[in-house]
């Protein structure tokens, strides 16, 4: 097997993260002489931040699936729908590409970022050594996937924007909208707190 | 190279970073804790507000959508429609409601349920709004009864919710008239309340009507109150002219009821509710006794009933009772013995203390019989041989008894006697002989007298018509033809006014000619306008 190569924490350098210029190890928490922005040599507290969002996110989850997501009203009908009777519905009038990617989008993308997350803490906490690159692939389409379940949020709002008919015609926002976006929010800052190098840690101890 | 050697030496001489791993609670945990709380309360909001559940049976589910529509009580949402099934032999529509937290209180025997939709009755329009919104479950709630959580709903929006202050009536009448249920109630011409339920009383033969007369002015309704049907329009015409007496035009189409003070208004209490009044059939009846009840009695007649007919007046001792309301012949099978029975219907309210309708036909009838109660035909109107049922006791008449025909109790009749028939023809010719026939014929005399003098005096009339107004109409006449002869003059064919008319013309023709010359030089040479003729020039 060929030799770990050396980490910038072995050799006692410091990454900025954001514009990546190698730094001695500063005594104290300071700040990137380029860029000015804060330098650490993992995400402090990454694990238990993310474990903090995560569970935030996962209880919003069933409100944000359970409560109406918009209530709309034609001629006085008023109906309510989650995203999951929107779903039955789209599917049930034939439309079943568009209630794909709504499901996709709403209800599989959200659960999965859930599921994927848990299961990397769970491997770091574990010290687990089991396929490290497939992970840090796992946490890649974690926060490249995050955005996208916005759209629903988009559709919404863009929704009560437009349908403003008074009487004749008119949505708005129900409660689950919010708790929707809330979960989309936490699931994004809990992927972006998780620091992907904790996975590659476990190498480094291995080596010494 | 010594400042790259020292640059060397520093790099070794960096110490080692001290790691302190953060210790305590990390402030990033309110936010799953908030997450906590939030979802907590939403849990126990959606927990403590989930009421009963309540199933109501209806006929039909129309306009009912599960999920959707709601219940409303005073346009307040306290429920929605969970379910709606059938029941298990497909008659009736079983609809499942989720009720609010709350509703537990008056979900009791005595609240009622009903589908609010649009409708048109008794001259209202309901319900317009569910046009748009749909259809909604209506409630009339009642907090005291026995808690109950299955309805059977109403088919129809009840007129009266218990909430609305009131008393409840009810009228007696011989037939419904153009009342329905809606018609209104009028006191001094204001609406005041309205019909709610009707039917047939227990005998079947009279109506039972229930009114429901609002908070304050059911005061009004006193022991004394007499009630008529005030539908349509009531027209009379008599020595005093046309009288026409009605409420409103809502009433002339839908009908109504009005009611009055009656008699003696200011010492009368305020009746009790659901005490029962006559309906009279308009406001002059109310002035008049009327009864109710009838009872029906049958009297067989040995002889020719002969100017009796359906319709005929029973009597008793002059008092009207009742009426015939029929007559026929039959005969006996084996005694082949012809009988006419006579169906009469006697109102015994018409007799203070004859009692009740239904007492009075047993016992006290049959001590009547006992005490030679009969039944005789008599002639009201001799000239058309009409007669008339006359009740009477004979106490020297044959014992008889009182015998029943079906339901029916049968009066003992009594063969009518000459002698009678000869008092009252006596007491006719006494009458003709009262007539002053005398005096009738020098009245006549007299009148004559004064005719001809009338008569006299036209004739003399027309004699001065003729000899004064004729001659001055004929000179009228002339001098209004020598009129028309001169203006005949003045315009004819060659009077001077025709002649300077017929010369203007011919000028005027000929402007018209030098004026289409100009124009159409000026066509040919439009700089004339500004430089003048050719010819004009110097």
């Amino acid at each position: 097997m060929k030799p770990a190569p050396l980490t910038a924490r072995e050799a006692n350098l410091i990454g900025c993260r954001l514009c990546h210029l190698l730094i001695p190890l500063p005594q104290e928490q300071d700040h990137c002489p380029r860029c000015g922005a804060r330098l650490h040599q993992r995400q402090p507290n990454s694990i238990a931040r993310c474990w903090a969002l995560l569970i935030a996110a996962m209880l919003f989850y069933l409100p944000a699936n359970l409560l109406p997501i918009t209530i709309s009203s034609a001629l006085g009908t008023r109906q309510s729908d989650t995203i999951l009777s929107g779903v039955l519905y789209l599917l049930n009038s034939g439309s079943w590409a568009i209630a794909l990617v709504i499901f996709v989008a709403s209800l599989f993308v959200p659960l999965m970022k859930m599921v994927i997350l848990v299961f990397l803490l769970v491997s770091v906490q574990l010290r687990s050594s089991w396929r490290p690159k497939d992970r840090t692939r796992l946490y890649r389409l974690t926060e490249l996937v995050g955005r996208w379940s916005m759209v629903d949020i988009y559709v919404v709002t863009i929704m009560v924007a437009l349908v403003r008919l008074g009487a004749l015609a008119n949505v708005e926002a129900g409660p689950g909208a919010a708790y929707f976006a809330a979960v989309v929010i936490l699931t994004m800052f809990a992927a972006e707190s998780f620091d992907p190098r904790l996975i590659w840690d476990r190498m480094e101890d291995r080596n010494e | 190279m010594s400042e790259e050697l020292s640059r060397d030496t520093r790099m070794e001489q960096l110490p080692e970073a001290e790691i302190k791993p953060k210790k305590g609670f990390s402030i990033v945990w309110l936010i799953p804790l908030l997450a906590l709380v939030i979802g907590g309360w939403l849990v126990f909001k959606a927990w403590s507000e989930k009421g009963p559940v309540v199933t109501i049976t209806l006929k039909s589910a129309e306009g009912l959508e599960a999920g959707k529509t709601k219940v409303k009580y005073k346009d307040v949402d306290i429920g929605q429609v969970e379910e709606i099934a059938l029941s298990d032999d497909i008659s009736k529509v079983i609809v499942k409601l989720q009720m609010q937290d709350g509703a537990e209180s008056f979900m009791t025997d005595r609240t009622r349920f009903w589908v609010v939709r649009a409708r048109v009755a008794a001259g209202k329009i309901s319900g317009l709004g569910t046009i748009f919104s749909g259809a909604y479950i209506g409630i009339d709630p009642v907090k005291d009864g026995k808690p109950t959580l299955e309805f059977v709903g109403l088919e129809e929006p009840p007129l009266v919710t218990t909430d609305t202050p009131g008393r409840l009536f009810g009228l007696k009448a011989e037939g419904l008239g153009s009342l329905d249920i809606g018609s209104p109630v009028y006191y001094r011409e204001i609406e005041v309340g309205q019909v709610v339920q009707y039917g047939f009383d227990e005998s079947g033969r009279a109506v039972d009507i229930k009114i429901f007369i609002q908070a304050p002015h059911d005061r009004q309704v006193t022991g004394n109150t007499r009630f008529w049907n005030a539908s349509g329009i009531d027209m009379s015409l008599n020595a005093t002219g046309i009288k026409v007496d009605t409420q409103s035009l809502i009433s002339i189409m839908l009908g109504g009821i009005a009611f009055d003070d009656g008699p003696d208004p200011l010492a009368a209490e305020p009746a009790p509710e659901n005490t029962a009044f006559p309906l009279y059939a308009n406001k002059d009846e109310t002035a008049k006794e009327n009864y109710t009840s009838q009872n029906y009695f049958l009297i067989y007649f040995n002889q020719s009933v002969r100017g009796l007919s359906v319709g005929s007046p029973v009597e008793f001792r002059g008092i009207k009772l009742g009426e015939v309301i029929d007559i026929h012949a039959v005969v006996d099978d084996k005694t082949r013995v012809f009988r006419i029975p006579v169906t009469v219907a006697i109102k015994p309210e018409r007799i203070h203390g004859f009692g009740s309708a239904a007492k009075s036909t047993g016992n006290d009838l049959r001590d009547y019989v006992d005490r030679g109660f009969r039944a005789v035909l008599r002639s009201g109107n001799l000239v058309t041989g009409q007669l008339f049922v006359d009740l009477d006791f004979f106490p020297d008449d044959p014992p008889r008894d009182l015998t029943f025909e079906g339901t029916f109790p049968v009066i003992p009749s009594r063969a009518t006697e000459i002698r009678e028939i000869t008092e009252s023809i006596a007491e006719i010719v006494k009458k003709f002989e009262k007539i002053p026939l005398d005096e009738i014929g020098e009245d006549l005399h007299r009148t004559i007298r004064a005719t001809t003098a009338t008569m006299n005096r036209i004739d003399r009339l027309a004699g001065q018509f003729d000899a004064e107004t004729v001659p001055a109409m004929t000179e009228a006449l002339d001098s209004l033809r020598s009129t028309l002869a001169d203006l005949e003059a003045g315009l004819g064919s060659d009077s001077p006014v025709n002649f300077q008319l017929r010369e203007a013309l011919g000028d005027f023709s000929e402007m018209t000619r030098s004026l289409r010359g100009l124009t159409d030089y000026l066509e040919r040479h439009p700089e004339s306008l500004i430089f003048g003729k050719k010819g004009d020039q110097p």
